[in-house]
């Protein structure tokens, strides 16, 4: 078990990169702490591979060190990091039992019978694999496979963490949940830090106590998932995460501060901002639409789409800005209906030149 | 109008039992089932890719099981992403007029435009293979738009897509399905959301048989069984043990469900649905908290209750601990009954 | 140690090339030897150690005692292993995609029976055969023809095309064929203009493992023909007589490599231009 330091890590394929757009990843710091389950999300060719090559030991970095509970282990190699892997696609020895897949990795370290036996059933334990241990590995389904092949990893004592490389991806989408949340108890039992490479925001926000979102290469936040949601750093990940994404709306300078005309928010900015681009972000399920318009800000109802729990409003602000609304209410409302818009001061975001920037709100 | 009647297959993985349906010029029909319920299976059977054991397929009154498939005036788009791989984007789509014997300046100037509404303008000497996933199954829906077929047949088209690819081409799906107005459009995919957004009407299937047919909101809200009910609701309904003794509505461990708002006419065993939304936080039922997940921008939690389990849907991205009390609360209006025989019983009062 | 690790490397690839060009080198020095220079040991640099001469390449387009044209010859077998790899190729082509997706039955004889049919043709030892060809060429007149031996080369070269071809046509998904059905192509339209198109790496590969194996083959071509047909390979062993010609011997040995040499840097050429990687997934 180790707590993994990236240090200025970052990799170019090309020899001598120009410049940053030859970083598959841009250098890094981030430090993993032992014992915590981390994701690594992001579109494809985002760089999450290649860190995980990198953390493997599968890829040299071309900049930076990578440490294990604080030893440099940049030049060592995949054996000497005592990492578990488990891929896309299962990897086991079809023509062994579930015992035999699982007491292999033992068996190379010439550990004693009797001391085998005892690890491999106290493996089986923990993945729930104890009935079928006599069976044959390929007459199993996907993802029992896809355990086999995380037990294979884990069944050794010196593991100092777990990477898994989108590893429900063949997973029936029924057994999707049962398999993550095995994984998180398996974390639990045993306190090893996990890493998981997806795509798939719901996935990486389910599984993992701290995401990392990633694009072109860069780190964009890492973060619980909860704060990834309410406090987003950037625009990219207002929009990556949550679904619809982030609604973004225009801002006017006014007096010492700016206006929203969309909310009809005053927003004191911080003072050392230029705001020709500032833009005010709210999630589609913080804005509250009422039909005893007043005086708030009005809008207009362009459709609705009935997902059967929830209902997504796309709407048209008064000066014709679309945004969309996200809830389980408003079930009278209908198409062209004008509707009064409401914000919580908690839940109004401020983003300068795509980042965003820590604000209040004034009347 | 498309007409299947007892249209059953002989596959040996997933047999279609007997279905029979009717489908409509100008609708977008979603087919909503779990793996392995035939969605794939009805499609290519439509499609005449896979034979059929035993009934009919009529178009317009004519037999189309007896006509080839090539004659058949349909289009297909595929969960892989199918494109000819030796042809650049334009020629891709431009292919299946030219097979059409439609000439080439033409049928190059009718891809043009097909590839401008799928938003692929300024792509056309490009290969499939460099383009992205998402640019792929744009090609291949533009090679299916551009037909005009009588029948456009989507078999889960998304499925293989990234999660934000897949939002932005379900929002808009809707504007390019109906560049094929006249056509009648089979869409299967496994998420009940897609199927709601996108269907003027819902068909769901299971273990190879048409379940149910009709509105998308009207089935979500009144399933007629519980397999109904399972397979539209995501993220899951919960189904508890229950029964009605002397008009009360009650959970295996004894403790009353509240009826407001239903009618419990016949004493008996029930089986009692709970949808996600119908459990808020803050009330009497104690529960523990066993995982939470979180979904688009829900936090989905699975719960112990006293009476067996049950998952809530909060809005928005929040921390629950395992193994952590929660106190919640059951909205009785939300709930539905179904037989031990799985038909839905559910009477509202109004 | 990075530094002594690529020494080692580069030092490892160093040697084991000079192992494959050696004999290369061997041949090329030896063809422009004489009877004097062969048999006073080992010599390698040309007017240093040895004075160079032409005979042994001039014996090669001479005739009679002085040694044998060897235009004829490469005629042949070009016109043998050409003419048979492409006919093996369309024959097989054909035959592998009916294979890899329709199903056959006759009888007990299924699919995999048929596969398996082709490839055990390159199972038995060729001599089984040898007889068998012999009657039958007799029988028809072809023995010591150039059909006769194209006619022997395409079975030969029939099976290895078939394998090859089925195993390629098992990655290219079956969904592209139903798509181009659905776009109006026939069956048969849906393969020549479809797959047949995408198959060029398939094709390649077959093409070039019967260009080696027919231009190659000596057993068939030395029991089949006598002397109006002759082919390269019998060609050199005709030249052994009491006093081996090594000249003759290595300058022969040459010009037979070097077309399939050729072909081998063509191919090597067309797929690293990457027409042929990712089509694929």
């Amino acid at each position: 078990m180790a707590e993994i330091t990236l240090k200025g890590l970052g990799h170019s394929y090309f020899t001598t990169p120009r410049g940053d757009d030859d970083y598959a990843l841009k250098p890094v710091d981030l430090v993993w702490e032992d014992g915590k389950t981390y994701a690594l999300l992001g579109p494809s060719g985002c760089g999450k591979t290649t860190m995980l090559n990198i953390i493997s030991g599968l890829l040299k970095p071309s900049d930076g060190e990578l440490l294990f509970d604080g030893k440099d282990v940049t030049e060592a190699g995949t054996s000497a990091r005592n990492i578990a892997q488990v891929f896309q696609f299962p990897v086991i020895y079809t023509t062994k039992s579930v015992r035999q897949n699982l007491a292999f990795p033992l068996e190379c370290r010439n550990w004693a019978p009797a001391r085998i036996a005892d690890r491999v059933a106290h493996i089986a334990a923990l993945l729930e694999l104890d009935d079928i241990l006599d069976a044959p590995a390929r007459k199993l389904s996907a993802d029992q496979k896809q355990l086999i092949s995380l037990g294979r990893g884990l069944v050794r004592d010196d593991v100092s963490a777990v990477l898994l490389d989108e590893p429900l991806t063949v997973i029936d989408p029924q057994m999707k949940f049962s398999l993550r949340r095995k994984l998180r108890e398996i974390n639990r039992a045993t306190g090893i830090t996990m890493i998981l490479v997806t795509h798939d925001q719901a996935e990486a926000m389910s599984f993992a106590d701290v995401v990392v979102v990633m694009k072109d290469g860069r780190v964009q936040q890492a973060g619980p998932p909860e704060e990834l949601f309410a406090r987003p750093q950037n625009e990219f990940v207002g929009y990556f995460i949550g679904s619809p994404p982030l609604n973004l709306f225009a801002t006017q300078a006014q007096d010492a501060g700016l206006y929203c005309p969309a909310l009809g928010v005053n927003i004191t900015p911080p003072k050392q901002m230029k705001n020709d681009t500032a833009k005010v972000g709210v999630r589609p399920e913080h804005i509250h639409l009422s039909q005893e318009i007043g005086d708030l800000p009005r809008a207009t109802i362009k459709a609705i789409e009935n997902l059967g729990i929830d209902r997504v409003f796309s709407l048209w602000t008064a000066g014709g800005e679309p945004f969309k609304v996200k809830s389980r209410r408003h079930k009278h409302l209908v198409q062209g209906d004008e509707v009064g818009l409401t914000v919580s001061p908690d839940d109004v975001l401020l983003f300068l030149g795509s980042q965003r920037v820590e604000c209040s709100l004034s009347n | 109008m498309l007409k299947l009647e007892n249209l059953s297959t002989p596959d040996p993985k997933v047999p279609l039992k007997s279905l029979s349906a009717n489908f409509e010029a100008g609708k977008i029909y979603t087919i909503l089932g779990r793996t392995g319920a035939g969605k794939t299976e009805l499609l290519r059977t439509l499609i005449g890719l896979d034979p059929i054991s035993e009934g009919a397929i009529h178009l317009d009154g004519s037999d189309l099981v007896s006509t080839p498939i090539r004659a058949r005036e349909m289009a297909m788009v595929y969960q892989q992403f199918i494109n000819y791989p030796h042809l650049d984007v334009l020629d891709n789509v431009a292919f299946p007029l030219r097979r059409k014997k439609l000439g080439k300046a033409l049928a190059r100037a009718k891809a043009r435009d097909a590839l401008a509404i799928v938003g692929l303008a300024g792509f056309e000497t490009r290969l499939p293979s460099e383009l992205s996933g998402g640019q792929q199954q744009r090609v291949a829906l533009a090679r299916a738009i551009v037909k005009h077929a009588r029948i456009l047949l989507m078999d889960e088209p998304l499925a293989n897509l990234d999660y934000k690819l897949r939002e932005q081409l379900r929002e808009e799906f809707p504007r390019l399905l109906h560049e094929n107005a006249e056509g009648i459009i089979l869409y299967s995919t496994t998420e009940p959301a897609e199927a709601m957004q996108l269907g003027d009407e819902l068909i769901v299937m299971h273990e190879g048989r048409i379940v149910a047919q009709g509105d998308p909101a009207a089935l979500f809200d009144s399933p007629p069984s519980v397999d109904v009910a399972r397979v539209i609701s995501d993220p899951p309904i919960s189904i508890c043990a229950g029964e009605i003794r002397d008009g009360a509505l009650l959970f295996s461990d004894g403790s009353g469900a509240g009826a407001t708002g239903l009618t419990l006419s016949k004493d008996g065993p029930v089986q009692i649905a709970i949808r996600p939304d119908a459990l808020t936080i803050g009330g009497d039922i104690f529960a523990t908290v066993k995982l939470a997940e979180f979904s688009g921008s829900d936090t989905i939690v699975h719960l112990q209750l006293p009476f067996g389990e049950a998952v809530m849907l909060v809005d928005g991205i929040h921390e629950f601990h395992p193994g952590n009390p929660l106190d919640i609360m059951l909205d009785p209006t939300a709930l539905l009954l179904f037989s031990h025989t799985g038909a839905n019983i559910t009477e509202r009062t109004d | 140690m990075t530094r002594t690790y690529h020494t080692v490397k580069y030092l490892c690839l160093l040697g084991w090339s000079i192992f494959v060009v050696f004999p290369f080198l061997w041949a090329l020095s030896t063809s422009f030897k004489d009877a004097n220079a062969v048999t006073s040991g080992a010599t390698y640099i040309p007017w240093l150690e040895f004075e160079p001469s032409t005979q042994g390449w001039a014996s090669l387009f001479a005739s009679g005692s002085r040694g044998i044209n060897i235009v004829t010859p490469f005629l042949n077998s070009a016109t043998v292993t050409v003419l048979a790899s492409i006919i093996s190729l369309m024959l097989g082509t054909l035959a592998a995609y009916g294979l890899s997706r329709y199903q056959y039955r006759a009888g007990f004889v299924k699919n995999s029976d048929i596969t398996f049919f082709f490839i055990s043709q390159r199972i038995m030892p060729p001599i089984v055969l040898a007889i068998p060809f012999f009657l039958m060429l007799k029988e028809i007149g072809a023995l010591d023809t150039i059909a006769g031996l194209v006619i022997v080369y395409i079975a030969l070269l029939l099976p290895i095309a078939v394998w090859v071809m089925i195993d390629f046509f098992g990655s290219i998904p079956r969904e592209l064929d139903e798509m181009a059905m659905i776009d109006g192509c026939t069956p048969i339209g849906a393969f020549f203009r479809v797959i047949l198109p995408n198959s060029a790496t398939g094709i390649v590969v077959a093409g070039m493992f019967c260009l080696i194996f027919g231009w190659n083959d000596f057993f068939f071509a030395f029991i089949l023909t006598f002397t109006k047909t002759q082919l390269l390979p019998v060609a050199i062993v005709s030249l052994n007589s009491s006093v081996t010609p090594w000249w003759s011997l290595s300058a022969f040995a040459l010009i037979s490599v070097t077309p399939l040499a050729l072909v081998a840097v063509v191919v090597e050429r067309f797929m690293s231009r990457g027409s042929l990687a990712g089509a694929f997934r």
